[in-house]
């Protein structure tokens, strides 16, 4: 029994939730058109939650994401007000997120700062940045390129009597989603950052090149953040230097919510998409039954205290302590 | 003399028994040996001891009296006392705030009274004969052996309870060096004449028949013999272990010819290491011996990479890489001496460790190839006899043998021409040791070249053909191993560099 809460105990939150829902709202949320809604929702959290797993299965964090999420929408944002193209702002953009993030890699890594530490500094100085690069304004209008905000609200259409749309930003999130499981589950860079999170000195003394990998596991995930800040700019066809905030918090717990459902408690980025799908569902689902926001962001605190003390009390079951 | 018994003890844990009606006598004033196979039973009953698990049967009698040891508090007031492998210290408290961890600190006014805590713990150390441990000194700066005699002198302080009378200790010199085991000795034997029993549990053959009264094997989680020391031998003891004759520990000593020199070293120097001149041909197995900071582990760790180093060394005629990435791409393979600490990922699939140094040559453009990783983990599990579950058994799941294999199997993965083995067989059971000792054999045979680091001298005179003393970072001269005594051994590690 403990051992199937364990593994188990988030999955079956999960299917509970999506009961509870259906039965309270049995007009509109298990729907296709929901489901793709939520889908879309969630895009941007998804993407971050994804890169944030490659810096967490090595047992470090990037708390910086989120500010570099809104750095890269404005950086780009800047960009189209200059006159650039879509693809040189959002080349410019994902420059920004490698360099970012090859920043905190050399402190975490080269330097040996605590990656709390560090990339909490960079937070500030990402967010400052964002701030800075764009006088502190929402970027709107004209400014932004028809056909950037129009990626946002595209997307394939399933046919139906309604047409539905499956969003090209759910299209976009699962892609990263596939390139960083097939990064961390089928490439030997993969098993190798698994590795420096299991032992690092281990990892060290076997060959692993600890400070390179450790380095451009957090340029990629720069990479990631500014991807979603750029989808995130693109939904809302605007670029302002906070929109990113909230995306910190979310990716680290959603890998929380997936780590308690790995195998040995170890991040897994389907895990963590999972644990992305909880959180989705549940802001979806409480936002019909019109649950105040605040008591929203109770809810979910409180759903992701449950899933990890389950997991924690099912392990100490299971080894006796 | 107080007397504790056990009897007819038995636990198991879901459908496996891990005690099997085992039981033993422990007298104040006697150093009980409990020796026993990985797996043998000795640490559940140990934690039964200490009131960590209950035993679904059996009986423990104090002085003729049932004794309820139903929680770690019970087993204190009985009089117990336990120290294990990995120590409880707080590196940042000073040895006297060690000591008084789990009591009260003396006060006066309300504060700290800092000059009674530093003569209690003083007195305490002094009562063990340790006085060589300032009370003051930063718990941190002690070795490991120093660390556990504090860890005892704290059981000997006045005040609180019952005094203690039997004292466990659960392989307590795996992390020690020769002269730290020496100091550990002579504080038993101070509790021993002070009228303490001591319950000694150890994988070494020879601290146990030099400290042990009597000697009780368990096997399979049941009572196999109890005899006293005068009345048994090492041949006796393993083959109560292992039911096994092992009339010889070491394999034969094939008379192959050696190849050429693989590996080459001139003038090494790191950290702890000062000068090494070696030449290991293929199919050699040499020793580096040597007393505690003799740089025999740091040579290891120069050769591997994992430290700076200067001199020459040429593995198979090209230079030899500086990081532990380019040495085992050469072909060099190493085991550490800390396996948890620098060997495996206790967490993780024990297939991943081994093939972690191995990485680039079974994947294919950066692409894991699973099924040429499987295929030669089990291959490599099986030529080193690993008993495990499958791959994907997490490494920490298995003992401390099986989990030397899967570094063992991690080494010759990537079928080395040099093999570096730090303290190969360290908190090894003895099935698992000769197992070693046999891999070792094997691999010379096949024309691996064997370098091993050891503080265990007849298994260094038992395994190698020449053996390199190093003293105080300096290598004062090598020895062919044939016909060497360990106490000739011994006392050539105490010669000082002649110059």
């Amino acid at each position: 029994m403990a051992h199937f809460l364990r593994t188990y105990g988030t999955l079956l939150g999960m299917v509970l939730l999506v009961g509870f829902f259906w039965i309270s709202l049995p007009d509109t949320f298990m729907t296709a058109r929901n489901w793709l809604n939520i889908s879309q929702q969630v895009s941007m959290l998804a993407v971050v939650a994804a890169v944030m797993t490659v810096v967490m299965v090595m047992g470090d964090f990037d708390l910086s994401v989120g500010s570099m999420a809104s750095l890269a929408g404005v950086v780009a944002a800047v960009m189209f007000v200059q006159g650039f193209g879509i693809a040189a702002g959002v080349a410019a953009a994902l420059a920004v997120g490698l360099l970012g993030g090859l920043v905190n890699g050399l402190l975490v890594s080269l330097i040996g700062i605590l990656p709390f530490v560090a990339t909490l500094a960079t937070l500030t100085m990402y967010s400052g940045l964002a701030f800075v690069i764009s006088g502190g304004k929402t970027i709107f209008g004209r400014d932004i390129p028809q056909g950037f905000a129009d990626f946002a609200r595209g997307g394939i259409a399933l046919g139906g009597d309604k047409p539905l749309v499956l969003p090209y930003l759910t299209l976009t999130a699962l892609a990263v989603v596939a390139l960083v499981w097939l990064l961390l589950e089928q490439t030997s860079y993969g098993r190798r950052l698994y590795a420096i999170g299991g032992n690092m000195e281990a990892a060290r003394l076997a060959g692993v090149r600890v400070t390179w990998l450790r380095l451009t596991a957090f340029g990629f995930t720069g990479v990631g953040a500014a991807v979603a800040g750029l989808m995130y700019a693109a939904r809302v066809a605007s670029a302002n230097p906070t929109q990113g905030a909230g995306l910190m918090l979310s990716a680290i717990a959603a890998v929380f919510l997936g780590m308690t459902m790995a195998e040995n408690g170890q991040p897994r980025v389907l895990a963590s998409l999972a644990g992305v799908v909880v959180l989705g569902v549940m802001d979806n689902g409480l936002t019909q039954m019109q649950v105040d926001s605040y008591v929203r962001e109770v809810l979910v605190g409180l759903i992701i205290l449950l899933a990890v003390s389950i997991s924690a009390l099912g392990r100490r079951a299971v080894t006796g302590r | 003399m107080p007397q504790l018994s056990l009897s007819g003890l038995v636990k198991t844990y879901g459908a496996a028994r891990a005690l099997d009606g085992a039981g033993l006598v422990l007298r104040g004033g006697e150093v009980h040996a409990l020796m026993g196979e990985n797996g043998a039973g000795k640490s559940t009953l140990i934690r039964i001891l200490a009131g960590l698990e209950r035993a679904d049967a059996g009986e423990i009698l104090l002085d003729g009296r049932v004794l309820t040891l139903g929680s770690p508090a019970a087993a204190e007031a009985a009089g117990l006392r336990f120290l294990h492998q990995e120590l409880q210290v707080v590196p940042g408290l000073s040895v006297a705030e060690n000591m008084h961890l789990a009591r009260d600190y003396p006060t006066r006014f309300g504060l700290v009274d800092w000059r009674a805590l530093h003569l209690a713990a003083e007195a305490a150390l002094q009562r063990l004969g340790v006085g060589h441990i300032g009370a003051r000194v930063p718990m941190a700066r002690l070795g490991p052996g120093d660390q556990m005699l504090v860890r005892i002198a704290a059981t000997l302080l006045q005040g609180s309870g019952p005094a203690p009378w039997l004292y466990v200790l659960d392989e307590p010199t795996a992390a020690l060096t020769g002269a730290e085991a020496a100091r550990l000795f002579t504080a038993i034997a101070r509790l021993k004449a002070a009228g303490a029993g001591v319950l000694y549990v150890s994988h070494r053959m020879d601290e146990v028949l030099a400290l042990a009264d009597r000697v009780t094997v368990l096997r399979d989680g049941a009572h196999t013999s109890t005899e006293a020391r005068a009345d048994t031998d090492q041949a006796r003891l393993i083959h109560a272990m292992t039911g096994r004759e092992l009339s010889d520990m070491y394999p034969a000593r094939q008379t192959a010819a050696l190849g050429p020199v693989l590996l080459s070293v001139r003038g090494l120097a790191a950290a702890g290491l000062a000068s090494l001149d070696l030449d290991l041909r293929a199919g050699e197995v040499v020793g580096l011996a040597g007393l505690a900071g003799s740089g025999r582990n740091a040579a290891l760790k120069a050769l591997i990479g994992a430290v700076a180093r200067r001199g020459r060394v040429e593995l198979a005629g090209a230079a030899l890489a500086v990081t532990p990435a380019g040495t085992w791409a050469q072909g060099l393979a190493y085991v550490p001496r800390e396996r948890r600490a620098e060997g495996v990922m206790l967490l993780r699939a024990l297939a991943e460790t081994v093939s972690l140094p191995h990485l680039g040559a079974l994947s294919r453009l950066g692409f894991l190839d699973r099924r040429a990783e499987r295929g030669a983990v089990a291959a490599r599990g099986a030529e080193v006899r690993l008993k495990a579950r499958g791959p994907g058994q997490p490494v920490g799941q298995l003992s401390g043998g099986n989990q030397q294999k899967v570094l063992f199997a991690r080494a010759l993965l990537g079928r080395p021409k040099v093999l570096l083995l730090d303290e190969p067989t360290r908190g090894v059971d003895v099935g698992a040791k000769f197992d070693i000792y046999s891999l070792i054999r094997g691999l010379s045979a096949q024309g691996v070249a064997v370098l091993i680091a050891s503080s265990d001298l007849p298994e260094l005179i038992g395994l190698c053909d020449r053996i390199a003393v190093l003293h105080g970072g300096v290598h004062t001269q090598t020895l062919a191993a044939e016909g060497l005594t360990e106490a000739e051994l011994l006392a050539r590690c105490y010669e000082s560099p002649t110059r």
